[in-house]
């Protein structure tokens, strides 16, 4: 009696153990993506993080097809905007909060063809936003952020090898910055 | 009664993040995905997963990533053996296919190529694909890998209409194991 007693006692504390490692390891982990977009990131200022290549380490697990390029922006200095005009291949767009969610994601498939124009706004800013008390142009797709630290990764492909220096440069032309000083 | 307990507590919390079948992860096959990885408040399986693993996830518009470590009979993918993949994938704008060391780095030789592209690829009559990855020559679809031990495949599907319920059943291909150096 006093052994299974001991045994149910057992897995009940390790039930409790699991749910705490659980909940406890996103804050406890040093290296997950947020930390490591916040050293590779630059207020805004378009980065293009390196494609990887055999051999070297990729933490990131980045895809080598694709070129990536990150941003951060502080919302408490003003909307955020993505824009640019990007090459008629995929490129995705995802938005990151400091807890290393993805907010809002889209792609050039779902949304406005070659020319990205992204606003992102705060809850406070969503508010005058909608009192009409920011003036943004027609057409800026519009993403709430719950917090004002924000990282913007921009993923672009290229058909064809040949084309990939060149596809890359657009990307990094891309402007990231506040809306209004 | 300890031993139970902290047994359990962390080898189980081991088990949901590294396999994590009955934990939030989808299993099709050898593949393994996080479906929710990519939504603004993953669950919190989801959330220390991304946290432990570290890697920059795609957002759910963006596309679904999933990794085989084993081959279709569950045996670990191993780099002295030849593998042959064989089958169809859920509707997608296009896909990647990677083999990495378990680490992330890619384990394609220098300057050689380091993945699979779906619109580059020769294809049967029926549109499925047949592709090997191996360190001997092959036939096909072929790409050289380097290196001992362990490696692991990711299939990112970019653009995808998998999980999101519109379509039918997920079919992904098979991972066949053609004999061992």
């Amino acid at each position: 009696m006093r052994t299974f007693l001991y045994i149910v006692g057992g897995l009940l504390l390790g039930l409790i153990i699991h749910i705490a490692v659980i909940l406890t390891l996103p804050a406890m982990a040093a290296n997950n993506v947020a930390s490591r977009l916040a050293g590779l990131a630059q207020l805004n200022t378009i980065v293009a993080l390196d494609p990887p290549a055999p051999g070297v380490p990729n933490p990131l697990r980045l895809d080598p097809e694709l070129d990536t390029v990150v941003c951060r922006l502080d919302l408490a200095k003003g909307p955020g905007e993505v824009s640019g005009t990007l090459p008629d291949a995929f490129w995705s767009v995802a938005i990151f909060d400091r807890s290393g969610a993805v907010i809002y994601s889209t792609t050039n498939r779902d949304s406005v063809g070659l020319t990205l124009d992204l606003g992102i706004f705060d809850p406070a800013q969503t508010r005058l936003l909608a009192e009409q008390k920011i003036d943004v142009a027609a057409g800026l797709l519009i993403v709430e952020a719950r917090s004002d630290d924000v990282f913007a990764v921009v993923r672009l492909t290229s058909p064809q090898p040949a084309m990939r220096e060149r596809y890359r440069a657009q990307l990094q032309k891309l402007a990231c910055r506040n809306l209004r000083a | 009664m300890v031993a139970i307990a902290l047994g359990l507590g962390f080898g189980l919390s081991w088990y949901a993040l590294t396999d994590g079948r009955y934990f939030g992860a989808a299993q099709i096959g050898p593949w393994a995905a996080w479906p929710r990885a990519g939504l603004p408040s993953p669950d919190p399986y989801t959330r220390a997963y991304l946290a432990r693993t570290g890697a920059l996830q795609l957002g759910a518009a963006e596309g679904v990533q999933f990794v085989a470590t084993t081959d279709s009979d569950g045996q670990p993918l191993d780099r002295n053996c030849r593998y042959r993949i064989d089958g169809t994938t859920p509707i997608s704008s296009f896909w990647t296919m990677v083999p990495v060391a378990p680490d992330g780095t890619l384990i394609a030789p220098v300057n050689g190529p380091t993945h699979f592209e779906s619109a580059r690829l020769a294809r049967a009559k029926d549109g499925s694909v047949q592709a090997y990855i191996g360190k001997p020559v092959s036939p096909l679809n072929w790409l050289e890998i380097t290196g001992e031990g362990a490696f692991q495949i990711e299939l990112t599907l970019y653009d995808t209409t998998a999980f999101t319920g519109a379509a039918a059943a997920t079919t992904l291909p098979a991972i066949i194991r053609e004999g061992c150096a």
